[in-house]
């Protein structure tokens, strides 16, 4: 089989930027099996940055090449440069291993990491030149997607042969070992997307039956990936990554990880601390970072760092934590332990008043977040950045109006700390998520979210504070993709074909191409943002996601009764 | 508290294969991680943010191989000679591997007077070759340079100390000599580039270059 990378010549690699990200050969890649059972590729619709970040991809590397009949390769989206070369030249997409093209394996595994990321999707099939649609592929490697974005499969069903909902660990294994044994006896393809389909989690097109979400109960006592691959380019977390638990029982109301990820499993101590040693001494990565959705919840986290603190195997090495939810108690943490990686402080209270705080169920308090912002006046800490969203369920302008009352006061402290802080604020529509107890809600359409946006940046005129946001239009697409149907699967193609990709990125995003591709395929986005009855029936009630409808609806009822009651006090 | 005795460890190796095609900086970043994971008693430098004592070649631009390529680390204890050498193969990513350690090092270079260095060009066919030379060979070569919208003029003149041309295997093999480093002079980068523009649709004749020999002047 040739190698792809042999038709590109030296010229033309240089003529493109960073070529390192499509030509493999890291440290710590897998030793290439001569004749496995099963090839397949994991493929991440990013770029090879982000991707070799991504902890999904190193999980399923290390569980699949540990495999002896699977030899798992990877692919990553090229950046327009490198695919107009592929183009021009007409050549495929191939594996970084061993520069197979992609539609020369017996599996591609493609990674939703996020919604932004369909038309990467596409066009990474369109590149290894596979069919599209899965009705019009009869040979080459079967499609099977997966992860976060992929909880709600429908947008993505006319692609996809197979989409896995929930955790991937067994499950991937199950399915390698089912195209095995399928590839042995020469299944016919419909007939081994039935075979899948018999696999918890997984949902086939085809014989679209209801699926319940896969959750990998052994998580605690498995061993995580301890020789990652190291990227040659610069990747966006330079860190040895060490998921500690999983799942988020905070409960918080919008937030789709809080129930994809359910329920919290803890992996012990004494594991994670051998577990550290082993990863740092097969990567060398100055810092290890403690990955979970909400790190301070880990039971047992002041050991933890204490004792990965003590066992320093370089004079460098440092702890990086990215999910702390900031208290006193947390700050003090990382400031007795001196070889801690410290950023800026990050809040996420998402909403401006403690009403609206209550009714999302964030579970923290603006005294919370003075209290530590007072407690490190004096400390190396200069900067805060504070994270809100808007449009979200039962606000009113009262609670738009709190963010810049809430930053006033905070900027205010922030002049009587030494080093004085400076604020950042990052704004975002609200996008209501299936399987949350907001999947109900309505989404705000364009220019209510962009009339809220301007109360807050014209409350903070005259203030010093760094202000971003989330383009309107983008929360708009993500709501449609989020509880979209399968005839966005027609919209994400139209906006492909009409040249989109890299969605996620503001200098390819095209909102445009988008809206042309709305208008031709005569897609209202109104249909996909009004609220929803109760007593409705929703695309995706088919999925047992294993948070019974019944439970989200209650928590629906309370955000409810938590916001009337606040109104009723305002009005006495 | 006795310090330990700091020696200077020159390491020189080589970079091909995909590894010529890794930036300088990811470079010096997979060189720091291969010395954390062998767990080696280094120096390392005094302040907030330590870092190991270790200095390096000058950069190698992006596509070109070497086999003149070094750092130079402090070690806090004598150094295995041998085992480390194997240590550091192993470790290394495909495309990089140690030719030889110089131990004690000690720093001669100015690094005031630039650089001279020698490249073996490759070419498949010897018209291209023969171009490309007489290209190198004449002082009054001249060719821009858009840098950040600016446009900036050069000629070859002393930058080309030397072009020699043999056979090997059927393949034409150009040894040159290069200055670089020096006010107004071109680096070899841009010579390169230059020189791949000049042979225009014979280009791809051109097929591999490697650094073989730096000195600092």
């Amino acid at each position: 089989m040739k190698n792809v990378t042999e038709s590109i010549t030296h010229w033309e690699l240089l003529k493109i930027e960073k070529p390192a990200r499509y030509l493999g050969g890291e440290v710590n890649q897998a030793e290439i099996k001569a004749s496995p059972d099963l090839r397949v590729c994991l493929v991440f619709p990013d770029l090879y940055e982000l991707g070799m970040s991504n902890l999904a991809i190193k999980i399923f590397y290390e569980t699949l090449n540990s495999h002896p009949q699977i030899m798992a390769e990877r692919a990553f989206s090229p950046w327009p440069d490198f695919e107009d070369l592929l183009r021009k030249k007409d050549l495929p997409l191939y594996s970084l291993e061993t520069g197979t093209p992609l539609h020369d394996f017996d599996a591609i595994l493609i990674t939703f990491p996020y919604e932004m990321t369909f038309t990467n999707i596409l066009n990474l099939l369109d590149l290894g030149k596979i069919a599209l649609k899965w009705r019009d592929r009869s040979s080459g490697p079967l499609v099977i997607g997966g992860g976060p974005s992929a909880s709600n499969p429908l947008p993505m069903a006319m692609f996809m042969d197979a989409i896995l909902i929930g955790d991937g660990e067994e499950a991937i294994v199950e399915i390698c070992e089912t195209l095995i044994k399928a590839k042995k006896a020469g299944t016919d393809r419909s007939t081994t997307r039935s075979e899948l389909s018999q696999i918890q989690g997984l949902w086939v097109p085809e014989f679209a039956a209801p699926v319940k979400r896969r959750v990998f109960k052994g998580f605690a006592s498995s061993t995580p990936p301890i020789r990652p691959i190291l990227a040659n380019v610069q990747a966006i977390h330079e860190r040895a990554p060490l998921e500690i638990f999983r799942g988020c029982m905070q409960g918080c109301r919008f937030c789709i990880s809080g129930y994809f990820y359910r329920p919290k499993r803890e992996r012990p101590v004494e594991s994670l601390i051998e577990y550290a040693k082993q990863l740092l001494q097969n990567t060398g990565e100055e810092a290890l970072g403690l990955l979970s959705l909400s790190t301070s919840d880990y039971s047992q986290l002041n050991e933890l760092i204490t004792a990965i603190d003590k066992q320093k195997l370089y004079p460098e090495q440092k702890v990086s934590i990215p999910s702390m939810r900031m208290n006193e108690s947390t700050l003090q943490l990382l400031d007795s332990t001196p070889h801690i990686q410290k950023g800026g402080l990050t809040f996420a209270p998402e909403a401006g008043t403690q009403k609206l705080r209550n009714v999302i169920n964030k579970n923290i308090t603006e005294d919370d977040i003075i209290s530590v912002m007072q407690a490190t006046n004096g400390s190396d800490y200069r900067t805060v950045k504070l994270y809100f969203m808007m449009g979200l369920p039962f606000e009113t302008d009262e609670d738009i109006e709190g963010i810049v009352a809430l930053v006033h006061r905070l900027e205010a402290i922030g002049r009587t700390c030494r080093p004085r802080k400076q604020i950042s604020l990052s704004l975002s529509g609200f996008v209501p998520k299936p399987f949350t107890p907001f999947q109900w809600s309505a989404q705000a359409d364009m220019a209510e979210l962009r009339r809220k946006r301007l109360i807050v940046t014209r409350g903070l005129e005259r203030s010093n504070c760094k202000i971003s946001w989330r383009e309107e239009f983008l929360c708009l697409l993500e709501s449609v993709f989020s509880r979209g149907d399968e005839k966005v699967g027609e919209l994400i193609l139209k906006a492909w074909q009409l040249g989109c990709r890299f969605d996620g990125w503001g200098e390819y995003f095209s909102r445009e191409k988008w809206e042309q591709a709305f208008a031709e395929t005569k897609i209202d986005s109104a249909q996909y943002l009004r609220e929803r009855q109760i007593a409705e029936t929703l695309p995706w009630d088919f999925i047992d996601f294993q948070t019974p409808r019944a439970y989200l609806e209650k928590e629906y009822q309370l955000a409810a009764e938590a916001a009337q009651e606040a109104n009723n006090e305002s009005a006495s | 508290m006795n310090q330990p005795a700091e020696c200077k460890t020159r390491i020189n190796y080589s970079k091909t294969l995909q590894s010529r095609y890794v930036a300088h900086l990811d470079t010096i970043d997979v060189i720091c991680k291969t010395l954390r994971r062998l767990q080696l008693s280094y120096a390392v430098t005094q302040g907030c943010h330590v870092r190991p004592k270790i200095s390096f070649g000058p950069p190698l631009p992006i596509g070109h191989a070497s086999y003149c390529e070094y750092f130079v680390i402090t070690l806090n204890q004598e150094p295995d000679l041998e085992w480390l050498k194997g240590a550091l193969n192993r470790e290394f990513p495909k495309g990089m591997e140690v030719i030889s350690i110089e131990h004690p090092w000690s720093d001669k270079k100015s690094g005031s007077a630039g650089e001279w260095v020698q490249y073996k060009l490759y070419f498949r066919s010897e018209e291209t070759a023969g171009q490309a030379r007489s290209y190198l060979l004449d002082p009054n070569s001249a060719f821009e340079v858009l840098r950040k919208g600016q446009k900036k003029s050069y000629v070859l003149g002393k930058a080309v100390q030397k072009a020699e041309l043999t056979e090997q295997n059927g393949n034409w093999l150009l040894t040159v000599e290069f200055i670089q480093g020096l006010a107004d002079m071109p680096s070899v980068s841009k010579i390169v580039t230059a020189l791949a523009e000049h042979l225009g649709s014979s280009r791809d004749d051109f097929y591999l270059l490697e650094r073989t020999a730096l000195k600092e002047l």
